[in-house]
């Protein structure tokens, strides 16, 4: 039977580590994704789980030796925040070219300068081209649910890839909620056995990992990756359904909120979307139709099916709480691409948000809707990108 | 060239890059990086074996022979092009070309 627990994000994310009990977790701590591995240290000083834990003297080293840990056979976890992640850049590239199904909680932060312990998507974002699988999650439960269904999404054949769980940094790593924590040998057994892939460690079969691949052969390794992650949508849509029948929470590539019907949609990513879906209910109950698509799978990005869910939408409003310095936000270009090909196209524009943990109230998410309801009157997008709550306009 | 040489597709490749097979640097061609190319002269060969050793590719390929008394030897038979970089140790360290009168390896310009 699963247990209700008040618990934080981070101590969800622990809980999760420990119930995986991976061969091997090396991780450098930093705030704010700190306490995830504060308290699976417990669980490794506590005998509670079989785990080799590697203190580490960087993200860099920390990702290095993940990387190798999972080359010699291991199930391997970690986390990190912001610039740790931003340390560990190099080696993300080489854990998915590599196809090392490393896991990995990446609780958002502000990169610096200046330097900003609170949340925005910049970190995560910035590491959306290197190969891994993105996860996102709006709550404590959801970065659960999402970490125990990682190892099976990671280690599918078709996939073999590592894969980051994001979640809010403090907004959702630092706060207390209500979730259900599953039964310790349900997930065991929802997750199985890892089996590692020409191990380093299997003496009867020597192997080269890490080789040279240059003009003859590099693009091919690329062209290969590429298609590994494009495998990653249906196995994370088989990996979820599995996961509704066995506990009950339904997921898919994304959530659509109260979209039927819908006319303004907001999409985004996360913890806002929590308060987005209230402001939603409140203006449905005042006769507006308003929805909100949350995006959960970042990579691969589903573009086909966004496409679909929101073909009959007139507005659409992307939050982005990153910013790609001179250009737009990485989410808007996923969403306007993926309706490029509609018919009616609708209205898309960008609004920058959150950075450096910067805060969005209800008002201001009231505020977002009244402009869209303007340019479905209009027609037209007066401000294709701007900044929300930023001073001086 | 064999099949053994042929690049693969994509779909063909290990997941990773992993190699599961010990010594297929054989596999690999270098001799495409040349732009020098050593020319083995063997009417001035002594057959000393020097550029054997200093060879980093292995590119100088043996066969079994005689001395001039009838004593067995190993003597150069070839140079391997497939792998030969074209760095040049082999005609740098030749003890035949440091005597300046003949040349056992000679260095020419690759034709492109």
């Amino acid at each position: 039977m699963p247990t209700t627990k008040a618990i934080t994000g981070n101590g969800a994310m622990a809980q999760a580590m420990r119930q995986i009990n991976p061969d091997v977790v090396a991780a450098f701590p930093i705030t704010p994704s700190t306490q995830i591995i504060e308290d699976f240290a417990e669980f490794v000083a506590d005998g509670e789980v079989n785990t080799e834990l590697i203190t580490v003297e960087s993200e860099h080293s920390a990702m290095s030796a993940c990387i190798g840990a999972s080359a010699a056979g291991g199930r391997v976890m970690t986390a990190t925040s912001a610039n740790g992640l931003a340390l560990m850049w190099e080696m993300l590239y080489i854990a998915a070219s590599m196809r090392q199904p490393v896991l990995m909680s990446v609780v958002n932060r502000a990169l610096s300068a200046p330097i900003n312990i609170h949340c925005d998507h910049n970190d995560s974002m910035g590491a959306r081209d290197a190969g891994w699988i993105q996860i996102y999650a709006e709550n404590n439960q959801e970065a659960y649910d999402n970490m125990i269904m990682a190892p099976a999404i990671a280690e599918h054949m078709d996939v073999r890839l590592p894969l980051m769980v994001c979640l809010d940094g403090f907004i959702i790593s630092h706060s207390i909620e209500t979730m259900e924590l599953e039964d310790d040998q349900k997930v065991r057994d929802f997750i199985g056995q890892y089996q590692g892939q020409n191990t380093l460690l299997d003496n009867e079969h020597p192997v080269t990992w890490g080789a040279l691949g240059l003009h003859d052969y590099y693009i091919e390794f690329k062209r290969g990756q590429q298609m590994a992650i494009q495998n990653a949508k249906a196995v994370i849509q088989d990996v979820s359904e599995r996961f509704g029948q066995q506990f009950g929470r339904k997921y898919d590539l994304f959530e659509s909120y109260r979209l039927d019907d819908a006319e303004r949609v907001i999409v985004a990513i996360n913890s806002v979307a929590g308060e987005i879906k209230e402001v939603v209910d409140a203006l449905r109950d005042e006769g507006e139709k308003v929805g909100l698509l949350k995006i959960r799978v970042f990579r691969p990005f589903p573009y086909a099916e966004i496409a679909e869910a929101l073909k009959d939408v007139k507005v659409i409003t992307v939050l982005d709480r990153s910013t790609s310095m001179g250009a737009y936000g990485p989410l808007f270009g996923e969403i306007r691409t993926a309706l490029y090909d509609a018919n009616p196209r609708p209205l898309i524009y960008n609004r920058t948000f959150g950075l450096g943990g910067r805060e969005l109230f209800p008002d201001d998410i009231r505020e977002v809707f009244a402009e869209s309801k303007r340019y479905l009157e209009s027609g037209k997008i007066e401000k294709l990108f701007d900044f929300l709550n930023v001073r001086g306009g | 060239m064999s099949d053994k040489y042929k690049l693969k597709k994509w779909q063909e490749l290990a997941p990773g890059g992993v190699i599961t097979e010990g010594g297929n640097a054989a596999d690999y061609e270098t001799g495409t990086w040349r732009t020098w190319r050593p020319v083995w002269c063997e009417d001035d060969c002594i057959h000393c074996l020097t550029c054997w050793v200093f060879c980093p590719e292995g590119a100088f390929l043996l066969k079994d022979g005689q001395t001039a008394g009838g004593k067995p030897r190993k003597e150069i038979e070839e140079i391997d092009y497939f792998h030969c970089k074209g760095c040049g140790l082999c005609v740098r360290e030749c003890p035949v070309n440091k005597q300046g009168k003949k040349q056992a390896i000679e260095f020419v310009r690759e034709e492109t």
